[in-house]
């Protein structure tokens, strides 16, 4: 085997080619990085939103959003009495009647923006057990109760949304009662009203939807008996992390469009890089053939030229890695569904690690094949 | 002229005896390029359907304050106050039902138009499959526009679910309006009833205005008379509407502009590496050429043919690969109910490969500078 | 009598060039008896390169028997014969073909490194021990870019023998150096056949270089013609068929 300090010193042989090297892997594994991220915070996000336990009832034709949906009132207590299995919070049953609606607020001084707004019952929390107040009370009628990143879908700062301050929807002002986190779900970027509120001043005389709480995650069946029954009320039931399922789904052409991106540029990359590294090993063919005739196999010198290509993917894989944690992780993305963070992960951080690896493998096949195939006697004399 | 067209020649062979760098370097620049004309037509799509035309002389009359369809709701009584407004041409209540509001490439829209308005207020449409009879005879019956029907493989007596209502298809449609190519038109009692906003209710007014120049002023005109009803209005000329109410899409497609600009830099970078290479392998050549009697400049040209030609050939394929993409796959997004189909053009093409062409001239240029300054007799004793 | 060091038997070498098929060597018989400094010439493209590869161990014959000491080399697969010039074989180049990268003394190091058997110690000392003889040790640390031309060769020599290897093959080894330089080159090549025993095989258009050998050779279109030479010490000269 050669010693490693031959594939040191010959990646600091040329000072130009390594920074070119380096910063051809960081950039393929930063837009790696990037995409991974951008996939898997959308994801989780919805993935998070949603609980098993959860049964949504909307109106059917509605499935794929919850905001087109319109029930009667009554379902709230017709689905409390009709179907078996819902759970119970202080002799309860936790069954929660909503109003989806995506609205316009504004801030006095700033521009109006659109934000979900959910018109909820106290009942609400028995049913999102994520949710938690962490700041205020629950909203009374003039009131709302704003999602902790409920500011960076209206694009303000967090203090414009801090209890007691005060924002516009419909011409009427609304106090600030309290912040809720929910953390992991879309429900972070909504603003909370008293249901009656939201119903007046939208206009409408029916519910979004209801959310039943269940005993188990079984309880699809109970609430798909009951919208049978009673067909009446023209409703679907399904499960809430089926609905944000179906909506990921939705949002599957975006991320898939983020990857397509993030490959195509790659691809570039890697193109330039492969014709460097081609160079590079071409001005080498005569000192991998001496090597060869003094009698080091074509594997020892294949595993050389490994380690050097590895020293440099790796060393442009920690530079991605680093100005990943420093621009991307935390960032929120604020997109039609909701707000999600990009978050540098465990399987983020494999995704770019892998990436580097495989870069430093693939970056070494060419060169190697042409330097390691020629015939001895030719390549002594190129 | 003919030694330029010799330095050509040779600048063509160098490109052909390295065959692999050349074809890496080719391969990188048609990804790029595939990247940016793909950009290119996103934009021009978004600019055909927000850039206000003098000519344009329609208006939309949404409710105030409300983006997605689903909010919005107008009586359909406006209709007849609407027309009698001066200055309108002719105007159709539209009830629009979409699959989801955000954005994304699989946007299904459902337009409910009175039956007997849909071909007086839009003559252009035109029937390329089925029959309007046929659609005007049943009650359910669709009239789907062209790329929607691709996308759903779609044919006349189709029968498909969607948003909760289902249509049979009568006839597919094509229309200069790029809205119509990705929506389907049904009856707006049927719509009315199926999507459960009741019949009364309608999503908007589109206004086709007399006189383009009193667009303004009749949008004007129709907000002061229902401002203070319970369903105040708010008209703009359709592609301010657009350019207002698709908010999110607009900043996605807003966004990849810069992703464009980093495709042509890694294009710039990746030939000027390929070429500072050649440079640095063809010292002794350069050195050659000059010692036989080629002067400088012409060193330096066939370094810069060669970069023209390596930025044509990516740029080419990279750019009409792009459009036969689009061509082929029939991609539209959609956002709030509004649709924007990317239509690959010849512009954005032809963009495309001269973009191409003239990086590689540009990226030529300092390897060029490199490659005939070198001093002869240092060239020549390197072995 | 001792059987020779090198044996060549119909010793025959064609490849292809483009369309064409190039047989620079054809049915060759060679003798070469053990501690001889041999000497071939010929013009260019009479193959006394391809001879010098194929006895070397870095090119295959086509057909023919090639044996040094104990070992036939057509029998080897290609992993044999790697590890058998690791041992076997000392190669020096006219263009020196040192790794730029390393220092005289690892240049010398490397074949070493591919005897597991040695410590680092046992491979210091006897690294030095070749520098010594190529008179060199001051230079250990010197980069290959820090030497003259003369002492870069001087280095690859050093780096041919340090394994001890019983077979030196030498392709125009003062080609690139001044009359002084290479005088200094072939008398370290004569020591090294007339007091070590080395069996020297060295390639040639110096007249001058190849008067310094005890025994030349001239190839011409592939078949050997000899010509005797005044040596010193004249070795027992192998008749060649």
């Amino acid at each position: 085997m050669l010693p490693f300090s031959y594939a040191t010193r010959n990646l600091l042989r040329d000072p130009t080619r390594l920074i070119q090297k380096i910063g051809g892997a960081a950039l393929v594994v930063f837009l790696v990085i990037a995409a991974a991220s951008f996939d898997r915070g959308m994801k989780s996000v919805l993935s998070g939103s949603g609980s098993a336990e959860n049964i949504i009832l909307l109106g059917a034709g509605s499935e794929d959003s919850v905001e087109r949906s319109q029930i009667s009132t009554q379902v709230e207590t017709q689905a409390a009495a009709g179907v078996r299995g819902i759970a119970s919070q202080l002799g309860r049953p936790a069954v929660s009647g909503e109003v989806h609606y995506m609205g316009q607020l504004s801030i006095p001084g700033h521009e109006p923006a659109q934000a979900l707004l959910r018109g909820v019952s106290p009942q609400a929390f028995s049913v999102h057990t994520k949710v938690e107040i962490i700041d205020g009370h629950f909203p009374n009628p003039g009131q709302v109760l704003v999602g902790r990143l409920a500011h960076l879908a209206l694009d303000l700062d967090e203090e414009a949304l801090l209890p007691g301050k005060s924002i516009r929807f419909e011409g009427q002002d609304f106090t600030v009662a309290g912040v809720f986190s929910a953390p992991g779900t879309v429900m972070e970027s909504e603003v909370w009203f008293d249901r009656n509120d939201l119903m007046t001043l939208t206009q409408r005389d029916t519910l979004s939807c209801v959310v039943l709480r269940m005993q188990d995650s079984n309880g699809l069946s109970a609430a798909d008996l009951f919208t049978k029954q009673r067909f009446d009320l023209e409703l679907t039931a399904l499960r809430e992390s089926d609905y944000y399922a179906g909506l990921s789904r939705f949002y599957g052409p975006i991320r898939t469009m983020a990857w397509i991106t993030a490959l195509l540029i790659s691809a570039g990359a890697v193109f330039g890089g492969i014709n460097m590294l081609y160079a590079a090993f071409a001005s080498r063919i005569r000192e991998m053939a001496t090597l060869q005739s003094i009698g080091f196999s074509r594997t020892a010198l294949f595993i050389s030229i490994l380690q050097e290509s590895l020293l440099a993917t790796l060393a442009g894989t920690l530079l991605a890695a680093i100005t990943a944690l420093l621009f991307l992780d935390g960032q929120t993305i604020d997109f039609s569904l909701g707000t999600f963070q990009l978050a540098l992960t465990g399987g983020v951080a494999a995704a770019g690690l892998i990436t580097g690896i495989s870069l430093g493998i693939i970056g070494t096949i060419p060169p190697a094949l042409r330097c390691l195939k020629t015939a001895l006697p030719t390549a002594l004399r190129s | 002229m003919k030694r330029m067209i010799a330095l050509l020649v040779l600048a063509y062979k160098q490109i052909v005896r390295h065959r692999v760098r050349s074809l890496l370097t080719v391969a990188g620049v048609t990804t790029g390029i595939f990247l940016y004309t793909a950009i290119q037509t996103m934009q021009q799509s978004i600019a055909e359907v927000t850039r206000s035309e003098s000519g344009e002389d329609t208006l939309v009359v949404y409710r105030e304050n409300r983006f997605c369809p689903t909010t919005s709701r107008l009586p359909e009584h406006y209709l007849a106050e609407i027309r009698r407004i001066p200055g309108v041409a002719e105007a159709v209540p539209i009830q629009i039902a979409v699959n989801n509001c955000g954005a994304s490439l699989d946007v299904i829209t459902f337009r409910g138009v009175p039956p007997e308005n849909l071909l007086a207020y839009n003559p252009e449409i035109e029937v390329i499959e089925g029959s309007v009879t046929d659609w005007k005879e049943r009650s359910d019956a669709a009239l789907v526009g062209q790329q929607f029907a691709r996308r759903r493989g779609l044919s006349p007596g189709d029968t498909f679910e969607a948003v909760g209502v289902r249509v049979w298809v009568a006839g597919i449609i094509t229309s200069p309006l790029p809205q119509d190519n990705n929506v389907a038109y049904v009856h707006l009692p049927f719509l009315q009833q199926a999507s459960r906003v009741g019949l009364g209710t309608v999503t908007q007014f589109n206004v086709r205005v007399e006189n383009p120049d009193d667009k303004e002023t009749v949008a004007a005109s129709i907000d002061k008379l229902f401002a203070g009803d319970s369903a105040p209005t708010h008209t703009r000329p359709e592609k301010a509407f657009f350019a207002q109410t698709a908010r999110d899409l607009l900043e996605m497609v807003g966004f990849t502009r810069w992703i464009g600009l980093g495709a042509v830099l890694a294009v710039l970078g990746l030939v000027a590496n390929a070429l500072l290479l050649a440079a640095r392998g063809r010292v002794m050549e350069s050195a050659i050429l000059q010692t036989i009697g080629f002067p400088r400049s012409a060193v330096a040209f066939v370094m810069i043919w060669e970069g023209a030609l390596l930025g044509a050939m990516g740029g080419l394929i990279g750019s009409l690969s792009a459009s036969l993409f689009f061509r082929w796959q029939s991609f539209t997004l959609g956002n709030e109910g509004l649709t924007l189909a990317l239509n690959p053009s010849l512009g954005a093409t032809l963009t495309g490969l001269v973009v191409a062409c003239i990086l590689g001239i540009i990226a030529s240029l300092w390897p060029a500078f490199v490659a005939s300054t070198q001093p002869i007799v240092t060239s020549l004793r390197k072995t | 009598m001792t059987a020779p060091f090198i044996t060549c038997r119909d010793l025959s070498k064609s490849y292809r060039k483009g369309r064409n098929i190039i047989t620079p060597l054809e049915a060759l018989d060679l003798d070469v008896p053990e501690g001889e400094f041999l000497a071939l010439m010929g013009p260019s493209g009479s193959g006394k390169t391809t001879l010098l590869n194929l006895i070397a161990g870095i090119d295959r014959p086509s057909t023919g028997e090639l044996r040094i000491g104990d070992t036939e080399l057509t029998s080897l697969s290609r992993g044999q014969l790697t590890a058998w010039r690791a041992t076997h074989c000392g190669y020096i180049f006219q263009l020196y073909h040192l790794v730029p990268v390393l220092s005289a003394f690892e240049n010398v190091e490397l074949p070493l490194l591919l005897d597991k058997s040695l410590t680092r110690r046992q491979r210091r000392d006897r690294v030095r021990q070749a520098l010594d003889l190529v008179e060199l040790a001051d230079r250990a640390d010197h980069r290959p870019t820090e030497l003259s031309g003369g002492q870069e060769q001087r280095v690859a020599i050093a780096r041919a023998v340090v394994s001890n290897p019983g077979l030196l093959v030498a392709d125009e080894p003062t080609g690139d150096l001044d009359r002084k330089a290479a005088d200094s080159i072939l008398s370290l090549l004569r020591r090294l056949a007339s007091e070590f025993g080395k069996t020297i095989v060295m390639v040639t258009h110096d007249a001058q270089a190849a008067s310094a050998a005890s025994r030349t050779l001239h190839l011409e279109k592939g078949q050997l013609i000899e010509k005797a030479t005044m040596s010193p010490n004249p070795q027992p000269v192998s008749p060649s068929s």
